[in-house]
């Protein structure tokens, strides 16, 4: 019974792997075909699978590491901390992530004003209703 | 007559041959005397090789006195056939003259000596000596005084003990090990050589000579070290100065100082330095893009070099500390702020062959703006003697040994040897001191990333020329096991690559280490980092832990060899 249960979610398992990975070969093959325009160098079907399978399979490992990174910094959130640490190697992705983290960082900070004056005017109309609730309650 | 020139009263050759000859009757024949001297002999062989191993020395020391037995024994044989003699008095005569047989050298004593020794023993029973000498193995102390050891038959027994105490006092210099075979050879041998000794004058200058030839001051070199060391420490940072913005600036003007200080003639460099440094950062910061134009340029002058030189082999191996010196400034490509030292490595591993050629046509630009030649090599040389290799010491020497060599004074050519010599040594004191270290991590595959990952506090804590050469060698014993591994022939450029990459490498290790102490809010490395990289290594899983990869690969006889290196605040240094 278990092993059914079991066989049966490793397939549900296994049939979404393959559908992340048709996803990824499908993504990897529009970008292949964008450098190849750009570079004027063809790519054969096979190295453009295989460059599907590597990034599947390095997507894996970044999601490991970043579990670890987390887990190593006693957090049990991946932080943006982590994935800076991840891309560390490479400079220019290091950099585009950093900026895009200060993006996201002005974007939550504009959000969050505006969302406090939204509670504030959203309180005081909370508050008298709330009011005249208790008032007529008692009464 | 035994007991009055029979001083000692330690359990010495003296003692035991004076225990025989109380024990024995003096006038035995030759049997019986046979039978108890070789039932007597094995026990007494082993206290005797033991004793004699532990006081050789005193006894060498304790019969400097044996002059006047010297004396006696001469006008003893020189009066009378040796025939003629008791047993007993031969054995004196042994014991007087065992000691001048010194150890150190009993060749040289004996081969002057079987001549007039030849002359005056009388050949009675050839026979029996002949038959002894032949069985040991030591051909030419045996063969030299035969008609001694003939003369001698009748107290085989006895002179075979005495014999055997003398053969190994000389023994133990040779060979400490099979003494039981060469027992009557050896012994025949010393009993020749003491007793041609005591008809010649003792070969005791002789076995003062070798000892003292042996042995080369080493304290000197030391104080040397330390002291050369800051100032190429010094020099090193000025130099990468003006080629690398990461890097901590350190004002020229005290280390032109501290030079001008250290070194005897302070003039002459205070007119160099300037110059070196100046000249150093421009060819080295195009050394990144142009290499293959640097090693054209260099081959021609290499070949000039090569021929006018008698320190070529110092100039190889100063080559490369050259390169790790002026690979200084060429590290400032790599970013990794947070240690201003951590670029050095990149350059050294980057930059090694090629900037060893900048430095060699560096010193030609020197040569060509003016040299004083004896006077440049003598000073660095004073400093190179005593101090651990940095880069740009590395680059000074080598400008300072090519700079004599090209000049081709006579001076600095007389001068530049003998200190190339020290020089060569000291490298290769480096090296084997770092080898040390390095060997622990060779017992497998996978060590290197432990033994890195312990060491980053290390690499960051010491100064640059700590840095330089030990892990130049480390590098390169990494690169001789990868050349081993291969089971092919290696090129010369491809271990060169693969010390590269091997650089390139830990120190990548090290920079993970230290952000992934960060990342955790620390500022020490912890275990817990370590096993993180190993996890990332895929090394650590969940079958395998840290504990068990250590228990693995790094026993227990490794790791403390480690533990100094860790505990010593990483502050290392190779031994003189």
């Amino acid at each position: 019974m278990e092993e059914e249960e079991e066989g049966a979610e490793e397939q549900q398992r296994f049939s979404h792997q393959q559908r992340l990975k048709a996803a990824v070969h499908y993504t990897v093959g529009c970008l292949c075909s964008e450098a190849a325009a750009d570079t004027q160098v063809q790519l054969s079907r096979q190295a453009v699978a295989a460059i599907a399978e590597v990034t599947f399979r390095q997507c894996e490992n970044f999601a490991k590491d970043l579990e670890m990174f987390a887990r190593h910094a006693r957090r049990s959130t991946i932080n943006t901390e982590d994935v800076k640490l991840l891309a560390r190697r490479s400079n220019s992705l290091l950099k585009y992530i950093t900026e895009k983290n200060e993006e996201i960082a002005q974007l939550n900070t504009e959000r969050k004003t505006k969302k406090k004056k939204k509670l504030e005017a959203e309180n005081k109309n909370s508050v008298e209703p709330a009011e005249a609730g208790g008032v007529e309650s008692e009464n | 007559m035994e007991g009055s020139y029979i001083p000692d009263s330690e359990p010495t050759t003296r003692t035991l041959l004076r225990r025989l000859l109380d024990t024995e009757d003096p006038h035995t024949p030759r049997g019986r005397q046979s039978t108890r001297a070789s039932a007597r002999r094995t026990p007494l062989e082993t206290p005797f090789s033991m004793r004699l191993r532990s006081q050789t020395k005193t006894t060498t020391r304790r019969h400097s006195h044996g002059a006047r037995s010297i004396g006696r024994l001469a006008h003893i044989q020189t009066s009378g056939r040796l025939k003629e003699q008791t047993p007993r008095t031969l054995l004196e005569n042994i014991l007087l003259t065992a000691p001048e047989s010194s150890m150190v050298v009993p060749e040289s004593a004996l081969k002057p000596v079987p001549a007039p020794q030849v002359v005056q023993s009388p050949s009675g029973e050839s026979s029996r000596g002949s038959l002894e000498l032949q069985l040991p193995e030591l051909k030419p102390p045996t063969t030299l005084a035969p008609g001694l050891l003939l003369a001698l038959g009748k107290r085989k027994q006895r002179l075979r003990l005495s014999e055997f105490q003398q053969g190994v006092d000389q023994e133990l210099p040779l060979s400490p090990g099979p003494l039981t075979e060469p027992h009557g050879n050896a012994g025949a041998s010393s009993l020749t050589s003491s007793l041609n000794l005591a008809l010649a004058t003792p070969p005791v200058p002789q076995s003062v000579q070798r000892p003292g030839l042996a042995r080369r001051p080493p304290t000197r070199r030391a104080v040397d070290v330390g002291a050369f060391l800051q100032d190429l420490q010094d020099t090193s940072v000025a130099l990468a100065l003006p080629g690398d913005s990461l890097r901590t600036p350190v004002a020229t003007l005290p280390t032109d100082t501290v030079l001008e200080d250290t070194q005897p003639f302070s003039q002459p460099l205070i007119g160099r330095s300037p110059n070196v440094r100046h000249s150093l950062p421009c060819p080295s910061s195009s050394a990144e893009r142009t290499v293959g134009r640097r090693t054209q340029s260099s081959g021609p002058r290499l070949q000039n070099n090569s021929p006018g030189r008698p320190d070529q082999l110092l100039v190889g191996k100063a080559e490369e500390v050259d390169a790790l010196a002026v690979g200084f400034p060429n590290t400032s490509n790599s970013s990794s702020g947070e240690d201003g030292l951590q670029p050095l490595q990149d350059g050294v591993g980057e930059e090694a062959e090629d900037v060893m050629e900048e430095s060699l046509s560096m010193s030609d630009e020197e040569e060509a703006a003016g040299a004083q030649g004896s006077a440049r090599a003598e000073e660095p040389k004073t400093h190179k003697e005593g101090t651990e290799a940095e880069g740009s010491w590395g680059a000074t020497e080598a400008k300072e040994l090519e700079g004599p060599s090209r000049d081709k004074d006579t001076a600095g050519r007389t001068g530049s040897p003998e200190l190339t010599s020290i020089t060569l040594e000291f490298q290769q004191a480096r090296q084997l001191e770092f080898l040390e270290p390095a060997q622990p991590t060779s017992t497998a595959v996978l060590p290197p990333e432990p033994l890195s990952a312990r060491r980053p506090p290390r690499a960051r804590t010491a100064g640059p020329r700590l840095r330089q050469d030990p892990y130049k060698t480390g590098l390169s014993h990494y690169a001789k096991l990868f050349s081993f591994y291969t089971k092919m022939p290696m090129e010369k450029a491809a271990l060169e690559m693969v010390e590269k990459c091997l650089d390139k490498y830990f120190q990548h290790l090290c920079d993970d280490l230290e952000v992934f102490a960060a990342h955790a809010g620390r500022k020490t490395v912890r275990p817990e980092d370590l096993e993180l990289l190993l996890r990332r290594q895929g090394l650590v899983t969940d079958q395998v832990s840290l504990h068990v990869l250590v228990e693995r690969h790094l026993p227990l006889q490794y790791r403390q060899l480690l533990i100094p290196c860790a505990f010593s605040g990483n502050t290392v240094f190779p031994a003189q």
